[in-house]
C-alpha cells in the first residue's frame, strides 16, 4: 500500500495529524494497532498546573515539565479551536482546583502558583469561603485551593469520534495493523502484521509503542507504558464544574456532562501484556475510591458502575516531537504528561514538520535528538 | 403477621412484613419507578437486582433497586429522577455495622441450589464455611422463598428444607449481601447494608446462578414488562401478583409453569407464546429427555394438560413482535407459524427466552471459558469435581453454563466436598453417585432445551427501534450503525455507540452485540469476545468502598 504519509498511531495525536495533513491536500494513511490505546481509555482531564502527583513521581523531570507550561496553556486553547472546527466534544474551561488539607500543602501551592504565574498561567489561590461560593461539596477538611483558570475537561468519548468521523471525511485511509518495523529506503517502508505500507513521510504518533519502532533509527527513547487506574460512577445532577485535584495525593476527579463522575488521578494498574487491557488492582480502586468520598462527602450515595484502565506514556516530563536525526523523512510525535491534553497541540505541529508550516524554533526543545545515541 | 404503608410519591402504599418494595409498588398498580434520561418511564423487570431498571429514592437515597429493598412501614419512596441532586442526599443518619474480615476455609457466593448443597456438603466434610447471599432470605431464583409465607408447593418446600438444612449444618449464612468485588488470592469485597466485608476464604465456591434472557422487542423497556422469574418472585416470595390479566411469552419451561403459578393465585392469563415448535413436532428429542429423566417429562405433560384445563392458551411457535403502552395497560402483538398476528391486551407482560449465566466473578478471577453456540452463552471450563482453571476457584450451578437446579444440587455436593478436602478436611470422596446422577440430569437438560429454542435470537431480526441497551437507552439501529464505522471489537463498539455503559453494565446488550461484532468481524465468539470483566460486578455505593478502604486499610 503506498500513500504521501503514513500516520502510524491512531490516538489524539495520529487523529489530529491525519486530518490535519489530509486538509492540506495530502494523502493520508492512519494504521492503529487498537490495543492498549491511551486516548481510548483517557479520562478527559485538561491539565494545565504541574501535577503534584507527577512532582512528587519523578522529580528529575520537574523542570522540563516547567519548562513546558506555555506549552501546556496553549495546549488547552487548541482544545477550543479543535471544538469549533470538528463539533462538541463537551469541552468545559472552568479551571481546576488543586486542594489543601493544611498549612504546608496551601504553602506548597503558593509556592507553585508563583512558578506557574511566571510562565503566564492564569491561577490564583482560594481560601475556604471562596471555594463555597464555587466548590460548597467540598469535604470541611478543605482550607484552600489553587485554581487554575486554564484547565478544564472535555468528553474523550465524544472528541475520538469526531475526530475518526472528520479523518474520515476527509478521505484518511483507516487500517488496523501494528507496525514492527520501520525502514528507509528512499521512503518509508512500515512492516505490520498484516501488510507492508510505503510513503513519502511517517509521522510515529505510536505513544508507549514508539520506542521500540526507534531503536533501528539511532534513538533510545525511554517511551513506558503506565498503566492506570479510574472509576466511574452513575449519574448525578451537575454541580461539579472544576477539574479537581489534590496538593499531595494522587487524584483527579470531575463530571462530565452526562452526569457521571470519573476519579481517576494516576492509580497504578496492572499491566497485562499486550493483547489484554491492563488490570484492576483492589489498592488502586479503593485508595483512588475512598480518597474521593472524604474530599467530597457528597457523592458518598452516588454509586460507582465501572472502573477500567488504561495505558499512560512518559518518557522524560517534555513531549518529543520533529524529524529523527538520521532522517527527516519519519516524524517522530509522542506527547509528554499529559498526552491527551497535550495532543492537539503536537497532532497540528506534528503535521506542520511534514508540511514544513511550523516555526523550528517554537519546536526545538522538543527535538528527538536528546536521545540519540 | 404485619401490615403497614409507605409513601410513593406522597401516595399510602400499604405494604407487609417482609414485602419488597417492588412488590408492593406492583400489587398497589404502580409499574413506573423511575423516568430515564430521554423522560421515559421505567420499572420493575428482572425483579433479582440486576437490571437496575426498577430504581427509587428512600428516604432521600437514589438509586435504590425496589426489586432488593424491603419495604417498611412510614417510608418515604419517590421515583428516581434520572439526576439526582447531591445536595439532597442526606448524610447518613444511621450508622452502618462495623466491618468484618472472614478467613473461613470454604466461602460460597450464591445461596441457591447450588450454594446451599455445596455448603451442607463441605460443612459435613467439616470444613469452616461462610455463604454470601443477596438477597434476605436465600434459596436462589429456583426455590424462591418466602420471608413470612408457608411453602406454596413441593419446589418451594425442596427449597425450605434444603435452607433449613444448610443452617443446621452449622455454615455462617449471610444474607442482604451484595458481593462487588473479586481479587486475586481469591478476595471478596461485600456491601452488608452499608458495612463492609471482607472473605479471605481458603477455597471459593462460585454458585451465583443465572439472569434471564429477555425477548427483545419494540416496547420491551415499558413498566409492566417484566422477566417471567420477576413475575414469579413477586407470587412466589411476596404473594403480590404482577396483574390481574396476564401473557406470558418466550421459550423455556419456565413460562408455562409460572403462567399456571399465576394462574393459581388468581390472574388471568392471556396467553403463554412459546417460540419453539411443540414437542409432538420433534418427538425423537422428546423421547430421549423421557428416557433421561421420566419424572421431570411427565411434570412437563401434566403442565400442559393443567394450562388445558385452566383454559390457558399455549401457542407454540408464537413469538413477541411489539408492545406499546394503553392507558395503564399494555398492548402485545403475538406472530403465530402462519404468520398471523394476535394482539392481547394485559396489565403485565412476562418474558424469558432462555438464561445467561451470572459469570462475572468467574471472568474476574480469569477462569478460563469457553463459548457454546447451542445455548448462545459462556461454559466455565471445569474438572470433575467442579474445579476452575484459577486456583482454589470453584464454579457450580448455571453461573458456569446453564445446568439447572437438579444438576446444580450435585454440582454443589461434588465441589462442597472436594473444596473442604482441598482446605484439608476429608479426602477423596468417592463421588461415583454424584457423578453418574450428573451425567443424568445433564443429559435431560440437553433435550429439554432442544425442545425449546435455547439458541438466542437472531439480532438482525429485530425493528432497528428496538432498544439493545436499556440503561443507556441504545437501539439496534444506533448498534448495527456504530458497527459499520467502527468495527473491531466489542470495546471499540462500546466506546463509539455507549452500548453497556450503563448501570447493568451491559448484561442484556452484551451478548447480543458480542455476536453482532463476532458476525461482522467472521470472528467466533469467545470469552474475550465480551465485555471485559470489571469491578464492581454490581454498582456499589462509593460510601460501601470507603468502608472497604477502612476496613483493610488498603491503598492508603
Amino acid at each position: 500500500m503506498a500513500t504521501d504519509v503514513l500516520v502510524i498511531g491512531g490516538g489524539i495525536v495520529g487523529m489530529v495529524t491525519a486530518t490535519e495533513l489530509a486538509r492540506s491536500g495530502a494523502q493520508v494513511t492512519l494504521i492503529d494497532a487498537e490495543i492498549n490505546a491511551g486516548s481510548t481509555a483517557n479520562a478527559g482531564s485538561l491539565h494545565v498546573q504541574m501535577q503534584s502527583r507527577f512532582m512528587r513521581l519523578y522529580p528529575d523531570q520537574v523542570p522540563a515539565i516547567e519548562a513546558s507550561l506555555p506549552t501546556y496553556r496553549a495546549a488547552a486553547q487548541e482544545w477550543e479551536r479543535l471544538e469549533a472546527e470538528i463539533g462538541s466534544v463537551e469541552l468545559v474551561r472552568k479551571g481546576g482546583l488543586m486542594l489543601a488539607e493544611d498549612a504546608a500543602q496551601l504553602a506548597f501551592l503558593e509556592q507553585k502558583a508563583a512558578r506557574e504565574a511566571r510562565h503566564g498561567l492564569q491561577v490564583e489561590l482560594l481560601d475556604r469561603p471562596a471555594l463555597d461560593k464555587i466548590a460548597p461539596w467540598l469535604g470541611p477538611q478543605i482550607i484552600g485551593a489553587e485554581l487554575c483558570h486554564n484547565e478544564g475537561k472535555v468528553n474523550p468519548l465524544a472528541a475520538n469520534l469526531r475526530l475518526r468521523a472528520a479523518a474520515e471525511a476527509l478521505g484518511v485511509t483507516r487500517v488496523r495493523d501494528r507496525i514492527t518495523a520501520l525502514a528507509v529506503a528512499g521512503r518509508v517502508e512500515a512492516h505490520g502484521v498484516t501488510g507492508t505500507y510505503r510513503a513519502d513521510r511517517a509521522v510515529v504518533a505510536a505513544s508507549w509503542g514508539a520506542g521500540a519502532l526507534l531503536r533501528d533509527h539511532g534513538l533510545t527513547v525511554p517511551t513506558q507504558a503506565e498503566p492506570l487506574h479510574m472509576n466511574i460512577t452513575e449519574p448525578c445532577a451537575a454541580r461539579i464544574d472544576q477539574l479537581i485535584q489534590h496538593a499531595e495525593r494522587s487524584i483527579t476527579l470531575k463530571q462530565f456532562r452526562s452526569g457521571q463522575i470519573v476519579i481517576g488521578g494516576g492509580w497504578p494498574a496492572r499491566d497485562c501484556g499486550q493483547a489484554r487491557v491492563p488490570a484492576v488492582e483492589m489498592g488502586s480502586l479503593l485508595g483512588n475510591v475512598a480518597l474521593a468520598a472524604r474530599l467530597v462527602p457528597a457523592i458518598a450515595h452516588v454509586r460507582v458502575i465501572r472502573s477500567w484502565a488504561g495505558m499512560n506514556t512518559t518518557i522524560d516530563g517534555a513531549s518529543v516531537l520533529g524529524p529523527l536525526p538520521a532522517t527527516d523523512r519519519i516524524i517522530l510525535a509522542v506527547p509528554g504528561d499529559a498526552g491527551y491534553t497535550l495532543g492537539p497541540l503536537i497532532g497540528k505541529w506534528a503535521a506542520g514538520c511534514v508540511l514544513g508550516t511550523v516555526e523550528r524554533e517554537r519546536i526545538a526543545r522538543f527535538s528527538p535528538s536528546r536521545f540519540a545515541a | 403477621m404485619s401490615a403497614g404503608s409507605f409513601l410513593f410519591a406522597g401516595r399510602p402504599v400499604p405494604c407487609r412484613d417482609g414485602q419488597s418494595l417492588a412488590a408492593a409498588l406492583t400489587e398497589a398498580g404502580e409499574r413506573a419507578f423511575r423516568t430515564t434520561p430521554n423522560d421515559q418511564r421505567r420499572g420493575m423487570f428482572c425483579g433479582m437486582g440486576v437490571c437496575q431498571d426498577c430504581l427509587v429514592t428512600v428516604d432521600g437515597i437514589p438509586n435504590r433497586r425496589a426489586c432488593m429493598t424491603m419495604s417498611e412501614d412510614g417510608q418515604r419512596v419517590e421515583m428516581q429522577v434520572a439526576y439526582p441532586v447531591l445536595e439532597d442526599i442526606p448524610p447518613a443518619t444511621t450508622s452502618p455495622g462495623a466491618a468484618r474480615i472472614l478467613e473461613p476455609d470454604v466461602a460460597i457466593i450464591g445461596g441457591g441450589a447450588a450454594g446451599l448443597s455445596a455448603a451442607i456438603a463441605a460443612r459435613a466434610a467439616g470444613a469452616e464455611v461462610v455463604v454470601l447471599d443477596e438477597r434476605k432470605v436465600g434459596g436462589g431464583q429456583y426455590y424462591k422463598q418466602s420471608a413470612s409465607h408457608k411453602p406454596l408447593d413441593a419446589q418451594q418446600a425442596e427449597g425450605r428444607d434444603l435452607l433449613a438444612r444448610a443452617r443446621q449444618s452449622g455454615a455462617e449464612i449471610i444474607g442482604a449481601v451484595e458481593v462487588w468485588g473479586a481479587f486475586d488470592g481469591p478476595l471478596f469485597l461485600a456491601d452488608a447494608a452499608g458495612a463492609a466485608l471482607i472473605v479471605r476464604p481458603r477455597c471459593a465456591i462460585v454458585a451465583t446462578g443465572a439472569y434471564e434472557r429477555p425477548r427483545m422487542v419494540p416496547g420491551w423497556t415499558l413498566p409492566g414488562v417484566m422477566t417471567t422469574g420477576a413475575a414469579q418472585t413477586l407470587w412466589r416470595s411476596y404473594r403480590s401478583l404482577p396483574g390481574a390479566r396476564v401473557a406470558v411469552c418466550g421459550s423455556g419451561p419456565l413460562n408455562a409453569q409460572v403462567a399456571l403459578e399465576l394462574a393459581a393465585g388468581g390472574a388471568e392469563v392471556a396467553l403463554v407464546g412459546e417460540a419453539a415448535r411443540a414437542p409432538w413436532r420433534a418427538p425423537w428429542v422428546a423421547l430421549r429427555a423421557l428416557t433421561a429423566d421420566p419424572g421431570l417429562v411427565l411434570k412437563g405433560l401434566a403442565m400442559m394438560r393443567d394450562l388445558r384445563r385452566r383454559g390457558i392458551p399455549l401457542r407454540h411457535e408464537t413469538t413477541l413482535q411489539a408492545v406499546r403502552a394503553q392507558g395503564t395497560e399494555l398492548c402485545a402483538t403475538f406472530r403465530g407459524s402462519s404468520g398471523v398476528t394476535t394482539e392481547v391486551t394485559v396489565d403485565a407482560l412476562c418474558m424469558n427466552d432462555g438464561f445467561e449465566p451470572q459469570n462475572e466473578i468467574l471472568r474476574l478471577l480469569g477462569a478460563e471459558m469457553r463459548y457454546d453456540a447451542d445455548v448462545g452463552h459462556l461454559r466455565c471450563t471445569r474438572d470433575a469435581r467442579m474445579r476452575t482453571s484459577v486456583r482454589s476457584v470453584f464454579a457450580v450451578g448455571d453461573c458456569a453454563g446453564l445446568g439447572g437446579a437438579p444438576a446444580a444440587r450435585v454440582e454443589g455436593t461434588i465441589a462442597g466436598r472436594a473444596a473442604a478436602a482441598e482446605a484439608g478436611y476429608g479426602d477423596g470422596y468417592d463421588l461415583f453417585a454424584e457423578e453418574r446422577q450428573l451425567a443424568r440430569h445433564r443429559r435431560f437438560q440437553s433435550s429439554l432445551w432442544r425442545l425449546h429454542n435455547a439458541r438466542p435470537a437472531p439480532a438482525e431480526t429485530l425493528a432497528r427501534d428496538t432498544i439493545l441497551c436499556r440503561c443507556e437507552e441504545i437501539t439496534l439501529g444506533d448498534v448495527m450503525d456504530g458497527l459499520q464505522d467502527s468495527p473491531g471489537d466489542l470495546g471499540t463498539l462500546k466506546r463509539a455507540t455507549r452500548v453497556g455503559m450503563g448501570r447493568c453494565q451491559g448484561r442484556y446488550c452484551g451478548p447480543v452485540a458480542a455476536r453482532l461484532v463476532a458476525e461482522r468481524t467472521g470472528k467466533a465468539v469467545e470469552d474475550l469476545s465480551f465485555f471485559a470483566p470489571r469491578v464492581p460486578v454490581k454498582p456499589v455505593s462509593i460510601a460501601a468502598i470507603l468502608a472497604a478502604q477502612e476496613a483493610l486499610g488498603d491503598g492508603d
